[in-house]
């Protein structure tokens, strides 16, 4: 009961988080110099025409006034337009967000599923050649970039190898694009039978996926490492070993108290990436948020930025709420 | 059978005999931290293990239960458990297994419960893999060993998480946990020293009570020679990494015979003018001395630096590692 009151308090502070969020932004991406009503009508146009232009798209009032016409209309359901792809802000979005979560769910998936086993076995053996590894890989990953990374392996697998599809794209472009249910080709394609599109999709996945997955596998490698060691240093370990328990059940419970701390990193990692996997997406022509959002913040295209900024912030709220409810049901001493 | 009946019965529960642990040096010798320790404990016997911080005393328990910290190594010795050599407890073809027959408790009772766990599933937990008994099974015996530590409302503590004990509740639910499949010896390491003291009393006056009770042999390692005057049969004295004295309760007490015996007792008694009598004036020699005491010691001669001390028997059940014992005190 304690958590129903307690995820009710958290909701009630969503909407002026999102609106403190939302003003931070509005008046920093003003700051950006660009006239938009300049841009859009290139350089012959007339000193009127521009007038005229900004005066429809309300930049000639006050910049709170501004805001406040803009706030009215995202509580309408109105993001504004882009002007690059002449599109409401809302369909782009509602297009390209999903591209980038479906890439970075798998590549977290990824880095997961490389991270802990290799951080949980070398913290087991701390004088092994798997724990070597794991601390080169750690360092290698941290300070790999990405991009470079996506270009290597682009490099190798499509070019040299020609294993992986081409980077353009989440699936061949010869194929008819699947109805958009959720958003995810995988699942959209798999609701709708279309195994081709399926298929392709897998095979444009698996290139950024192991990008995405390898470099950010470090720090999860690592506070798994860290918290492991930290665990088993500690005097409920060193009791557990003393009653004879067998190594199994150590490791488990050594493991089962980094868990909070592989939870917090994952969910950092989440919100970071949905932005700042941009230049694998770039990479990989991907056609997510992260690259509408820089195209936007480039061209003085206001309303997409904005529009992603308020997405990426309520991503990470449901991230947040969805880790302090972990916490809550991971802990006993926060269910007083 | 009958014979096996008596060796069993007259055995000591754990015996060590010249028990060597080295740790290694850079550039140099290893250094011995424990050096040729013999001791052995019968069923039913509580012996104070007593010495300062760095004498060996946990390094002692920690040897019994094949658990040597960092890159200490066991040089030699022997250990038998109840009449039969064991090579070294916790390996897979040792018939003796630590948590089972061995059990050791430390100090600072509320870090050593893991605090994810409910208290009955760190009880059940070590049930289940020690005796191999089903769930429910376990849980009742889980729920007997609460019982036998004295923990009021003992259904409701099974499912209590460790941070809503006092520090008293989690040294009774250590114990249990200790004592949950039999075992023949207990070590406790210093287990009561973070209690306050009437708690401290209490759980010792309860340890002491299930280790006659169940006959089970008990080495209790202590800075506070106090504590082994109330509940000890025997105090065995450590300085150094050997065993310098070892002697029933009231013979020690009343004569001790190692001048560092004295020492210690006289900052039991704290008694200022017997602790300055027995406190040396530094030692001025190049050589370093055959007596691993003779820095500290104000009865040292010529004949200690040159010729270590073995452990004698000066009387039946009493040894001394010295050459010229104490005879009387003051
Ligand atoms: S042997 Fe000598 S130096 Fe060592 S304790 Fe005895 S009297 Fe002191």
């Amino acid at each position: 009961m304690q958590i129903l009151r307690y995820i009710a308090r958290r909701l009630l502070f969503v909407i002026p988080q999102l609106i403190g969020i939302v003003a931070i932004s509005f008046f920093l991406i003003k700051l950006i110099p660009g006239d938009p009503a300049v841009l859009m009508l290139g350089p012959n146009a007339t000193a009127d025409a521009v007038a005229n232009l900004r005066s429809q798209m309300g930049l000639d009032q006050p910049l709170v006034n501004q805001f406040f016409i803009y706030l009215g209309n995202v509580a309408r359901g109105d993001l504004g337009m882009s002007w690059q792809t002449a599109n409401p802000v809302l369909t782009d979005l509602l297009q390209r967000f999903p591209a980038t979560l479906e890439l970075v769910t798998l590549s977290l998936l990824l880095a997961l599923a490389i991270g802990i086993p290799l951080g949980v076995a070398s913290s087991m053996h701390k004088r092994g050649a798997l724990r070597r590894f794991a601390d080169g890989y750690g360092l290698l990953a941290g300070a790999l970039p990405d991009f470079w990374l996506a270009l290597v392996l682009i490099f190798v697998f499509y070019s040299v190898l020609q294993i992986a599809p081409a980077p353009l794209g989440r699936f061949s472009f010869m194929l008819i694009p699947p109805e958009t249910i959720t958003g995810s080709v995988l699942i959209d394609s798999l609701i709708e039978g279309r195994f081709d599109v399926f298929w392709s999709a897998l095979g444009h996945l698996i290139l950024p996926v192991l990008t995405l997955g390898l470099v950010n596998a470090g720090p999860i490698l690592k506070i798994t490492q860290s918290t492991m060691d930290r665990a088993l240093s500690s005097d409920y370990i060193a009791f557990a070993r003393l009653s004879g328990l067998p190594r199994r059940t150590v490791r488990a419970q050594a493991f089962r108290a980094s868990l909070p701390n592989i939870i917090t990193i994952v969910s950092v990692l989440y919100s970071f990436l949905i932005g700042s996997a941009v230049l694998v997406e770039i990479v990989f022509g991907w056609g997510g948020a992260g690259q509408y959002a820089v195209a936007g913040v480039l061209n003085a295209d206001v309303n997409p930025v904005l529009g992603f900024v308020l997405f990426a912030a309520m991503l990470s709220l449901v991230v947040y709420l969805v880790v302090d409810l972990l916490y809550f049901a991971l802990d006993p001493r926060t269910r007083v | 059978m009958a014979l096996a009946r008596t060796i069993e019965n007259e055995a000591p529960v754990i015996a060590l005999r010249n028990l060597t642990v080295a740790y290694p040096r850079y550039g140099g010798e290893p250094r011995t931290a424990l050096a040729g320790i013999d001791l052995a404990i019968d069923a039913g016997e509580m012996v104070g293990l007593v010495g300062e911080a760095g004498a060996g005393k946990t390094l002692l328990a920690r040897t019994i239960m094949d658990a040597i910290p960092g890159d200490g190594r066991l040089v030699c010795g022997e250990m038998d458990y109840r009449g039969a050599p064991i090579s070294r407890i916790g390996r897979d073809d040792s018939p003796v297994r630590p948590g089972r027959d061995i059990a050791m408790i430390v100090s600072n009772p509320r870090n050593e419960l893991n605090p994810v766990l409910t208290v009955g599933t760190q009880i059940t937990n070590v049930i289940r893999h020690h005796l191999r008994l089903g769930k429910a099974e376990a849980r009742e015996r889980a729920l007997q060993m609460l019982r036998a530590v004295a923990i009021p409302d003992p259904e409701r503590r099974l499912d209590a998480w460790p941070h809503e004990l006092s520090g008293g509740m989690a040294q009774r639910v250590v114990i249990a946990i200790a004592l949950a499949c039999n075992p023949g010896l207990v070590i406790s390491d210093d287990a009561t020293s973070a209690l306050d003291v009437t708690v401290q009393r209490q759980v010792l006056d309860l340890f002491k009570a299930l280790v006659e009770d169940k006959g089970v042999a008990a080495l209790l390692i202590t800075r506070d020679i106090a504590v082994t005057a109330h509940y000890c049969d025997r105090i065995v004295i450590l300085y150094d990494g050997e065993v310098v004295e070892d002697a029933p309760r009231k013979a020690f007490f009343d004569r001790p015979h190692h001048p560092y015996s004295v020492l210690l007792m006289a900052a039991f008694a704290h008694s200022v003018s017997l602790r300055r009598q027995w406190t040396a004036a530094p030692l001025k020699t190049a050589a370093s001395p055959a007596c691993r005491f003779a820095e500290r010691c104000v009865r040292r001669q010529p004949r200690c630096i040159a010729e270590a001390p073995a452990l004698r028997d000066v009387a039946p059940g009493r040894r001394v590692r010295c050459h010229f014992p104490v005879e009387a005190v003051a």
